[in-house]
């Protein structure tokens, strides 16, 4: 037996907060993004138990899954070479010195 | 005495557990090497919660695309950056304070599905491409662009010449 929607809900709940609390206490930029992962992750699975609910929404909810996916990989290309362009520029990671490259 | 005990629930408990232990790990572990290492754990576990859901589809392309790729991506770049570690001491507090509220709020707001069961049965390939392509289409053709567009994007960037 499967276990109710709640524990995957519970579950999705506890590694959101884990990812806001590493987002607003961290200031270098790749600890940042891997927060935000971490809370795409919790978002990702959110997604599918709600989704499981009726079956009606659950092949929505898988097509919605896979795009959310492929556009979380495009994301990570652009914040890592954002974060590798800066290393090069600024020699830090901290997301103060963010604003000196404006351009 | 006999005792049965369900598969699917000892499957969650290590899933949801190796999940929150790794999210734990990618935020606090001190190299963010490691840090990116259990991102990707994290991934993993994840996708073993989907074949629960019942979407090993969604789950056999998250370890692909998201574990294989991105995470990996992740994984090998931060190898080039040099890392201090860069605490908002003031923020912690607020942090700990919006986390726990969260938590509280959707907690007792998923109440209400408590007792709800996942529908049984597994989503085919088929299901989700059908309704990719019927409803979704013109997300997909957003998403395809989306993606082609944030590639050029990341290879330029990455090019970019520095002028000392």
């Amino acid at each position: 037996m499967t276990p109710p929607i709640y524990w995957f809900l519970l579950t999705s709940v506890i590694m959101f907060c884990i990812g806001l609390y590493g987002l607003l206490t961290r200031r270098s930029l790749i600890r940042m993004l891997l927060s935000a992962e971490v809370i795409f992750n919790a978002a990702l699975l959110a997604l599918l138990s709600t989704a499981s609910l009726s079956q009606d929404f659950r092949p929505a909810g898988g097509a919605l899954t896979l795009l959310a996916i492929s556009l979380a990989a495009a994301e990570v290309g652009v914040i890592v070479s954002v974060a590798i362009l800066m290393f090069r520029l600024r020699e830090s990671l901290d997301i103060y010195e963010l604003k000196g490259l404006r351009g | 005495m006999n005792l049965q005990i369900d598969p699917h629930m000892i499957v969650f408990f290590i899933a949801s557990i190796g999940a929150l232990v790794s999210a734990l790990l990618v935020v606090e572990h001190k190299s963010i090497v490691y840090a990116s290492f259990f991102l990707a754990l994290l991934g993993t576990s994840n996708a073993a919660l989907f074949v629960l859901l019942g979407y090993p589809i969604v789950s056999i392309f998250h370890l692909a695309v998201y574990v294989g790729a991105a995470v990996t991506f992740i994984l090998f770049s931060v190898v080039l950056l040099k890392e201090a570690p860069l605490v908002e001491p003031i923020a912690r507090g607020v942090a700990v304070i919006a986390a726990l509220e969260v938590l509280l709020l959707f907690s007792v707001g998923f109440r209400p599905l408590l007792e709800s069961e996942p529908v049984q049965g597994i989503i085919s390939l088929e299901e989700v491409s059908e309704v990719l392509v019927d409803k979704y289409s013109f997300a997909l053709i957003i998403a395809a662009l989306a993606l082609a567009t944030t590639m050029i994007e990341a290879i330029t960037l990455a090019r970019r010449e520095v002028s000392s």
